[in-house]
């Protein structure tokens, strides 16, 4: 691809103690569409702050176009944010938002003093950006009477009017409801294309991150726990917290008898995988939407049905297989207590070495749609409690 | 029965309205009176607000007033939104805990923030003034000033303090509601921090800054307490000088100045009130797109600066004006009793002479003495009484006067002069003299009073107001009892004590009075009563039927005298001030304003004309004798001396025994 612009070497941040992030390795390209994704307090949000520059790094140094900017404040960075809840200024209207950073004046290679720029320029900047965000018309409007959807446009205005090199997205579009969000989505990865800058985006949704993103840093715990684009992530994810966290997953315990031959659920199973030691104890990982249902008699397991939910495309069918409950995505409807088999073919099985996350997750005994939903909401509440202090 | 009950709630909140605003209603009415009782209407007029703006006390007290608000305004301000922004910054745990330090000084009480601050800043004095005297012999360079008085200076730095707790309190929730990503926005956006603070902090917090400085403003004129005990003895507010005033006699000129003072106040806190209502509009209308044009001048960063420098010009100059006013030239602090001057004589006496005097009040002998005694007075000039003299001399607190460079000395009468209470004439030079009497109401008593006995009769139980002061009562109980009123025998005072209680017990008393007097007498609602004869005369002219007599037992008179005290910083203008109030034009202006005798013999014989020419009358030869006692009466009458402390102790245990 195109060359690098921004590299974190072995970056490291705690609070109160805390360890936030730990020993963090990144680089990112000039024009990349690049996505932190994660839980919350994984370290996605710090190091979007370490590279705006609101935060300095414990350990480590960052990188910008090879040159260290560790101590080099936030007004001087070629970087601009669009801030998690805006942060657009509610004195200003909507054309002295947008204007606010060309205000200031720009930089002048090699004088302290910035440069003022003239009226007519800012208002041909502002107002080209405005277009660009959909938002013409719009400028003497207040903040206040602005949609949701039309303060994010003016945040994103307001950063990219700059012509920053890099812009950077702290959950944009969490505050918004889920049909704009879809909207906003395709909205900024077409901004992203036609700008021809760089994003770095950090999001919860992976949903969002895989729709996005031309590069997605998958976080847990302060660590990377993957860098890929998003059909790796998704297809050949390193660990159980990446394929749990990436889409759905049956994650089950299995040896690696030799390559390309692993045994789960005390039967073997030919799968397109290699390089583990003999008899290796690992995770193999089977996407719920690649499981083939067949008759009973002509699958290689066979399970009863315990749950199924109607999802619109497909049926959310829970089978359970001597105790252990699988997640079928499939299109056949199978009520309720109705044996299946099912058939595994080797591309469907993903084999994973074992981690500090195996046996965490990945079984759907407990599976319900509330479950999930409860445990997002307070996810967020735990993180804007962080936010507060 | 509803219809009832509905009525019968109007009442009441009609009844607690008239409760609240009868007061000021009253005040504002009686501030328009012609005359000069608050008590009694004699038609509508402008005269006291027009009377108001020539009264120098009352002007330089608003100018003080104003001085130390906007001062303390301005710098409270400023350092209160700083301190919420570093309270803001902190975690939450510890700011709760600062805002709640912040909150103990507003809800204590403001005598106690003001005796704490006044004992402060004379703890610091006397530190500072040994520092001072050793930093002085050390070096040569710098000349520290060693002695340090509580001023303007002092109460500014009260005011501040108090203050400060109030800006805070209207910053802080503007802070905590902003969102704390706009700073780094702007900052994300190429602002420096300072630049971050102005351009999207202050805008953001604007409206709890100035409802901030607005009440602290209100809070800073409307102080009486806290600034009675920072201002020290030579400044005073608007507030400190009604007080002053009041204590005296309640002259419809207080409330004349009073009525602004509400009307100031009103409208600052209903601009505030208008504003907050504003802005909460405009927020459930979800903020109204209503933009001014801004001129195109107005926006130019140089017109701003321009402004700005223009602005601190004028503030600077008026500082350095005011300061120039205030200290560069002469000055000589006196100090006297309310209304007791005609303020006329001070611009005259400054013209003629570039000495700029600085004229305070006290409300008694006391009072001054208590000062005087804390240190916390810097007085040159004080017209204390005979007996208080006598006091100050016996305690070496007076300095004795260089009668050279008073030439108006020798218009003094010799009757005057070389009285018991400074025997060699050594340190005074008198001011007023004047009469105890009796002042009785020719509507309510048929016969003619003639002696002291008539006010211990029953015929006017429940009539007679006792004056509220343990010298004066009892020495009227000794005079008709035929005691001197400077005895020290105890049988004797014992049975003037005796007089007086029994009296009581027969409820011939209506009360014990100073000022009240005035009222009390002039809406003739008491018959007879004791006091002094020049405030008889301010009385007769709201109510004829008042008749004034000294009685047949004699009765005392006294002196009020110019002093210079002990090493008073000013002590060659405190010379020229006395030769000058003792000059015969300035005794007949002031005899003429304040209608107390003067004791220069040229002014007593010429007043009968100067008075004619003046109001184109002849002077009423009755009146005039009561204000200047004929040489025959007066020597009935007796100066009180100087008691020793047992005597007093006596007077003090007898007059709380009798009570009333």
């Amino acid at each position: 691809m195109s060359k690098e612009l921004i590299r974190l070497v072995n970056c490291s941040m705690a609070f109160d103690g805390e360890q936030v992030l730990d020993h963090i390795d990144l680089y990112i390209n000039d024009s990349e569409f690049l996505t932190l994704l994660g839980p919350s307090g994984c370290g996605k949000t710090t190091t979007l702050r370490i590279i705006g520059g609101f935060l300095t790094p414990l350990e480590g140094e960052v990188l910008f176009d090879g040159v260290r900017i560790n101590d080099i404040p936030p007004h001087l960075r070629q970087v601009n944010t669009v801030f998690q809840r805006y942060a657009l200024f509610p004195h200003l209207n909507v054309f002295e938002n947008v204007a606010f950073g060309l205000r200031l004046g720009r930089k002048v290679e090699g004088q302290k003093k910035k440069e003022r720029i003239p009226e007519e320029e800012i208002r041909e900047r502002v107002m080209e950006m405005l277009e660009v965000v959909s938002l013409k018309g719009f400028e003497n409007r207040r903040i206040t009477e602005l949609s949701g959807g039309q303060q994010q446009r003016v945040a994103i205005a307001r950063a990219l009017v700059n012509r920053p090199k890099v812009l950077l997205l702290d959950e944009p579009l969490g505050a918004l409801d889920l049909r704009l969000r879809k909207d906003m989505q395709s909205e900024l990865k077409r901004i992203q294309q036609q700008m021809e800058i760089t994003f770095i985006y950090v999001t919860h949704d992976q949903e969002e991150a895989l729709a996005m993103s031309d590069t997605i840093v998958v976080m847990d715990q302060g660590r990377i726990q993957q860098i890929g684009t998003p059909e790796d992530i998704y297809n050949e994810p390193k660990n159980a917290f990446v394929a749990d966290f990436i889409g759905e997953s049956n994650i089950l315990d299995g040896v690696m008898h030799e390559d390309f031959v692993v045994e789960f659920f005390n039967r073997k199973f030919k799968c397109l995988d290699k390089g583990f030691a003999p008899m290796e104890p690992v995770d193999v990982v089977i996407r719920p939407e690649d499981v083939d249902i067949v008759p009973p008699e002509s699958g290689q397991l066979r399970g009863t049905v315990t749950s199924v939910t109607f999802k619109g495309v497909h049926y959310d069918t829970i089978v359970d297989f001597k105790g252990f409950k699988w997640l079928i995505q499939t299109t056949d409807f199978h009520d309720v207590g109705e044996t299946i088999g099912i058939v595994l073919n080797p591309d469907d099985i993903h084999i994973m070495h074992k981690s500090q996350y195996s046996g965490l997750f990945g079984d759907y005994s407990s599976y319900s749609e509330e479950y999930d939903e409860i445990g997002d909401v307070a996810k967020l509440d735990e993180e804007e409690g962080a936010q507060d202090e | 029965m509803k219809r009832q009950e509905r009525l019968g709630s109007r009442l009441l909140i009609g009844l607690v309205f008239l409760f609240l605003y009868a007061p000021i209603v009253f005040l504002i009415v009686f501030s328009f009176n012609a005359g000069d009782s608050s008590a009694v209407w004699r038609g509508f007029s402008l005269h006291w607000y027009a009377e108001l703006f020539q009264n120098r006390l009352i002007m330089e007290s608003v100018y003080t007033t104003l001085l130390v608000s906007i001062l303390a305004t301005i710098i409270s301000t400023i350092a209160g939104t700083f301190a919420a922004i570093g309270l803001y910054s902190l975690g939450r745990r510890k700011r709760d805990a600062l805002l709640a330090v912040n909150n103990i000084p507003m809800m204590n009480a403001d005598i106690v923030t003001g005796v704490s601050l006044c004992l402060f800043f004379v703890a610091f004095f006397q530190g500072w003034g040994g520092f001072a005297k050793w930093f002085n012999g050390v070096q040569s360079l710098v000349e520290l000033p060693t002695r340090l008085h509580l001023g303007f200076t002092t109460m500014l730095l009260a005011h501040i303090a108090f203050n400060i707790p109030y800006v805070i309190l209207n910053v802080a929730p503007k802070l905590r509601q902003m969102d704390r990503n706009l700073i780094d926005a702007a900052q994300d956006l190429g602002c420096t921090w300072m630049q971050a603070f102005w351009k999207v902090v202050v805008p953001e917090i604007k409206p709890g800054i100035v409802s901030g400085a607005l009440i602290a403003f209100t809070m800073s004129i409307d102080d009486f307490v806290i600034s009675y005990f920072t201002a020290g003895s030579s400044t005073s507010t608007l507030a400190m000088t009604i007080y002053g005033m009041t204590k005296r006699r309640i002259t419809p000129e207080i409330n004349a100045v009073s009525t602004l003072l509400f009307l100031s106040v009103l409208v600052l806190l209903l601009a505030n009130n208008i504003r907050e209502a504003r802005l909460e509009r405009r927020r459930e209308l979800g903020a109204a797109p209503r933009r001014r044009p801004v001129p195109a001048l107005l926006q130019n960063k140089w017109f701003h600066r321009g402004a700005a420098a223009v602005a601190a010009c004028a503030l600077a100059a008026v500082i350095l004006f005011l300061h120039d006013a205030t200290a560069s030239r002469p000055v000589v602090n006196v100090c006297s009793w309310g209304e007791y001057i005609d303020t006329d004589l001070i611009d005259q006496f400054e013209e003629e002479t570039g000495i700029r005097v600085n004229y305070q009040t006290v409300d008694s002998n006391e009072t001054l003495y208590s000062l005087l005694k804390s240190g916390g007075a810097d007085y040159d000039v004080i017209v204390p009484s005979d007996y208080m003299i006598a006091l100050l001399i016996a305690e070496d607190m007076l300095e004795p006067l260089d009668y050279q460079k008073i030439p108006n000395f020798a218009k003094i009468g010799d009757r005057f002069k070389y009285l018991s209470y400074d025997p060699d004439n050594l340190y005074t030079v008198p001011y007023t003299w004047g009469t105890l009497g009796i002042i009785y109401n020719t509507a309510m008593v048929e016969k003619e009073i003639a002696s002291w006995r008539d006010i211990y009769s029953d015929d006017y139980a429940g009539q007679v107001l006792l004056i509220n002061n343990s010298r004066d009562a009892l020495g009227e109980a000794l005079l008709c009892l035929g005691y001197s009123v400077n005895t020290t025998d105890e049988g004797e005072i014992r049975a003037a004590y005796e007089l007086l209680a029994d009296a009581t017990r027969r409820g011939v008393f209506q009360g014990k009075v100073m000022d009240e007097v005035f009222q009390t007498m002039e809406g003739g609602n008491a018959a007879i009563a004791t006091y002094y004869a020049g405030d008889y005369l301010t009385m007769l002219e709201n109510n004829e039927d008042l008749a004034f007599v000294i009685p047949e037992e004699g009765s005392n008179w006294f002196v009020d005298a110019m002093c210079v005290l002990k090493d008073a910083p000013h002590y060659e203008e405190a010379h020229q001030w006395i030769d000058f109030m003792a000059s015969t034009e300035a005794s007949l202006a002031n005899m003429d304003f304040i209608w107390y005798a003067s004791p220069n013999e040229e002014a007593l014989a010429a007043y009968p004309a100067y008075y004619e020419e003046l109001y184109e009358e002849p002077l009423d030869q009755e009146l005039y004798e009561i204000m200047a006692t004929p040489p025959e009466v007066l020597e009935r009458c007796e100066v009180y001396e100087y008691l020793p402390p047992e005597t007093r102790t006596l007077y003090n245990d007898l007059w709380i025994k009798l009570g009333i």
